[in-house]
């Protein structure tokens, strides 16, 4: 695809977006609301250890640095989520619409790649606000700015965090060319997600037996592990490690999507629609 | 559930009409179709209905397992106040059975009431001999919904077995009718936001509101401390209140924090008294939503 | 006897609220709103006896449905009075709801994914009709609408036509004494339009009923009723038989002539607009005032094999009358909005 192509698709995309921007400011505010009384929870599970005689801290987070991880995923979720990626790819699929790409000189991944870090954008452009008001009212929660290199790998760590989301969401959408009804599968995705990516709690938290087997699973960097890397969980040379590791996943992943893609036309027979 | 019947003053006695007896007796008549005829059409989608079971159900399993897990660190929610393991899991089972019970009567006509506004298609249900706040609240009932309120009967029977405790007739009873009293708070401030988009429109949808305010009561009510944590525990339990809704029937059957001072008595009395308060309160709002709605067309 | 329906100066204006658009707008919106005044129905008289089978004619916007509304209770006015079966309908009295019936085309009562026999069966309840009174009314309705082997198919999957029908069925199970047609046949296909009236004439003609149509078809009138209301901006234009609208509205007439070959089009145009010349066929349009002096002068002109003189088509005069009264609103509201306030 030509740059002025994809310069195209970003702008329109953009477009697109900023119709609906006037529900996003107050919506993205309303979704810190839950936080407020997970930081009651936990100030209440902290207490009941500190009247136990118990250490303050559970799985090696203290009371402080729990809330502040809380925060770390949203931001974490803020890159990695993509709200209707598969769904609309297995629609898309079910309904004929693939064909357009098929019939244009346009490669659906590339599109919708594109058509994502558009919304994206405007999406942080708009969340920015209430974002900073949050943090900024619950500074008191961080331990202060870590050092240059763990705010690069932060840095590093939330963009990567969109691309693994973006070809972890896309490659399971490419299912809908074997499989019409994948909203099941879709669903129990969700769930796994959910549960195990940190977005629930901190992946610390889970059995030995039980960690191990998730700390193998890509959903760890979707939320748990930039929130770890800023909150300094991960350090030294297993950061490096976990973000090399993160880097294969994210090329196995785009590369099994275009595999799937690639098989998946070849099969696919243009129905529906 | 049938709030058509305390309010069928204006309904009663009309010339031509059923009356007396009759009329609650039609108004059951009335819910029983819709409940019959939103059976069959969840039946109609099978495939949909059993996710919708299955996705509920692992959610509030998801959300167990996190508590299990808390509880692996921590002997009790809050320090001293009686919410350790079990009787916290029968806290949220309570929960369960009040949440379920308000998604699978009333969740879905509250959606729809905003899109019979917009549409102008309540004016159909003005047409009807029958009171329009009980059509518009009741119409479609999500059987899929009652999924969780078997995991919460579960939920809460595991929890009383593991407490040792066997309940009494009494406190069986009144716990029902405290979990009766929970589902109408929540209802009335439910159909409240619904019927307030007659004046905001579409684009602000308070619906999702109500999802918000009602987070706060997820959890036991003494979490709420501290500066901060104070004020909102007064204003969510003597002005929006919420907190009452779980907290006062699931105190009733965990011992540790049974009501025994006069002050809890106290909580469970303007539990009944604010029951009333929120039904009445919401009804008053829907009836001014239906002049605006009247006066102002579709 | 007293009438089924009085109504007496009935007005109904609206606010009509501008929809924010953007952040800003929306949020501005929470406390100032730009409103545009919108007068609906300006101050209608109407008196219309039992049994009477009335048409309201009128373009879109003209007031129809709005007065229907009012007529049922949905909406309040802004000023008048009015009285259906003795009932206020907007007081909304349930020995009143049990009287009358709505039905509006395009727009669907009945539960979308069940069979219709099962929102019949909710009439039913709602109603509280006797169970045997309600199953032979039901029966004797879906036969005579040839619909009663669709009941159990779910609603959805019925044509548009099928689904008007069902619709009407479900308006008459209680039996109403007064009934409120909105535009019932729009968006239908030929044959289901045809089916559909000639029930309505049937159904009328053996209970009696009140009936009152709207419709912008003029089919729909030509063949249900004998007595038209035109109502144009939200006022009564012309209240009377269907004859009379010729009369009233008819500006012209249409002369047909069969003439010679020594006519010319340019000697027909002297005499008149040129509708159509298909030698030897010619047909002219001529003011009505003109027809006398126009026919003295053909006769004069030349050899003429064969003349007429008739009136045009009920459907060109209606629907000359509608695009006047359409322009005439648009002017009206185009140019400034009435009324513009910040509330």
């Amino acid at each position: 695809m030509s740059p002025a192509a994809a310069w195209t698709i970003i702008r329109i995309s953009i477009a697109e977006r900023l119709v609906y921007r006037g529900d996003f400011a107050l919506s993205t505010l309303m979704r810190f609301l839950p936080i407020v009384t997970q930081v009651f929870l936990w100030a209440a599970v902290f207490s009941a250890l500190d009247a136990a005689g118990r250490p303050a801290e559970v799985a090696g987070f203290s009371y402080h640095e729990m809330i502040a991880y809380y925060l770390l995923t949203m931001v974490a979720r803020a890159f990695s989520s993509m709200p209707g990626l598969a769904s609309g790819i297995a629609r898309d699929i079910r309904t004929g619409a693939v064909n357009k790409y098929l019939i244009q000189p346009v490669d659906m991944l590339q599109y919708l790649l594109l058509h994502r870090i558009a919304h994206k954008l405007v999406y942080y452009s708009i969340a920015i606000g209430p974002f900073a008001l949050v943090f900024l009212l619950c500074r008191g929660f961080f331990p202060g700015w870590p050092d240059a290199e763990v705010l690069f790998a932060f840095a590093a760590s939330l963009i990567m965090a969109f691309l693994l989301g973006f070809f972890l969401e896309s490659t399971l959408g490419m299912i809908g060319f074997w499989f019409l009804e994948v909203n099941s599968l879709l669903f129990v995705y969700m769930l796994f997600a959910f549960f195990f990516s940190g977005h629930m709690f901190p992946i610390d938290m889970l059995p030995a037996g039980i960690a191990e087997i998730v700390r193998l699973l890509p959903l760890q960097y979707l939320a748990y592990f930039p929130a770890a890397v800023f909150l300094g969980k991960v350090s030294g040379p297993q950061l490096w490690q976990s973000l090399a590791v993160e880097g294969v996943w994210i090329v196995f992943l785009a590369v099994s999507g275009r595999i799937a893609f690639a098989r998946g036309v070849r099969r696919y027979g243009g129905y529906g629609g | 559930m049938d709030t058509g019947i305390a309010r069928k003053a204006e309904n009663a006695g009309s010339a031509g009409g059923p009356s007396g007896l009759h009329v609650p007796l039609r108004y059951l008549r009335v819910l029983a179709t819709f409940a019959r005829n939103s059976l069959i059409r969840d039946m109609t989608f099978r495939v949909n209905f059993l996710i919708n079971v299955a996705s509920s159900i692992s959610w509030v399993l998801m959300n167990l397992g996190f508590y299990l897990l808390v509880f692996r660190f921590a002997p009790s929610i809050g320090a001293r106040t009686g919410w350790e393991q079990w009787p916290f899991f029968a806290f949220l089972a309570t929960g369960l059975l009040i949440n379920s019970a308000v998604h699978a009567l009333f969740m879905v006509n509250a959606d729809e009431l905003s899109e019979l506004i917009r549409t102008g298609n309540l004016d159909f249900v003005l047409l009807r001999p029958i009171d329009t706040q009980f059509v518009v609240s009741l119409t479609r009932i999500d059987w899929s919904a009652l999924g969780n309120f078997c995991v919460g009967l579960v939920l809460l029977g595991t929890a009383l077995v593991r407490m040792n405790y066997v309940p009494g007739v009494l406190e069986c009873l009144l716990y029902a009718f405290f979990v009766v009293c929970g589902v109408a708070i929540y209802y009335s401030l439910m159909i409240a936001l619904a019927a307030s988009s007659v004046w905001l429109g579409r684009n602000l949808s308070l619906l999702d509101f109500w999802f918000y305010i009602t987070t706060f009561a997820r959890y036991p009510m003494e979490i709420y401390q501290g500066r901060f944590g104070t004020p909102l525990r007064a204003a969510f339990t003597w002005v929006i209140p919420v907190l009452v809704v779980v907290n006062v029937p699931a105190r009733l059957l965990v011992q540790s924090v049974r009501p025994s001072t006069a002050s809890d008595w106290f909580l469970a009395a303007f539990t009944v008294a604010a029951a009333v308060a929120s039904l009445v309160a919401s009804r008053m709002v829907f009836q001014a939503a239906l002049r605006s709605y009247r006066s102002s067309g579709s | 006897m007293t009438a089924a329906i009085e109504i007496k100066g009935l007005t109904k204006s609206f606010r009509v609220y501008q929809k924010p658009e953007g952040l800003r707008a929306a949020v501005a919106g929470l406390f100032r709103r730009r409103y545009r005044h919108v007068e609906a129905v300006r101050g209608i008289d109407l008196t219309v006896a039992p049994g009477e089978f009335v048409a309201f004619l009128g373009p879109n916007g003209a007031g129809k449905t709005t007065t229907l509304k009012l007529l049922s209770g949905v909406l309040t006015p802004t000023a008048g009075e009015a009285r259906v079966l003795g009932h206020i309908p907007w007081r909304r009295e349930n020995a009143y709801r049990r009287r009358f019936a709505l039905v509006m085309g395009q727009k669907n009562q009945l539960w979308w994914d069940l069979p219709a026999a099962e929102s019949f069966r909710l009439h039913q309840h709602l109603y509280s009709l006797p169970r045997d009174e309600f199953e032979r009314t039901r029966d004797e309705l879906a036969e005579m609408l040839s619909v009663a082997h669709l009941m159990q198919q779910p609603v959805r999957e019925l044509s548009l036509g099928e689904r008007m029908k069902m619709e009407l069925i479900a308006a008459l199970l209680h039996s109403p004494e007064v009934l409120f047609l909105d535009e019932p046949t729009i968006g239908l296909d030929v044959v289901a339009q045809h089916n559909i009236r000639a029930f309505l004439r049937d159904y009328q003609q053996r209970r009696g009923v009140t009936i009152v149509l709207t419709s912008h078809y003029m089919n729909d009138v030509a063949a249900l009723c004998r007595r038209v209301v035109m109502i144009g901006q939200g006022r009564i234009v012309y209240d009377g038989a269907l004859d009379g609208i010729v009369e009233r509205f008819g500006g012209h007439k249409v002369v047909t002539l069969h003439v010679s070959e020594s006519w010319s089009a340019g000697l027909l145009r002297g005499l008149g607009e040129l509708l159509s010349f298909e030698p030897p066929r010619a047909r002219l349009r001529v003011g009505r005032a003109d027809v006398p002096v126009v026919l003295q002068r053909i006769l004069a002109a030349g050899q003429v094999l064969d003349l007429s003189v008739e009136d045009p088509p009920l459907e060109e005069i209606v629907a000359a009358w509608f695009s006047a009264e359409r322009s005439a609103a648009a002017a009206l509201s185009g140019g400034g909005e009435r009324g513009e306030g910040e509330a």
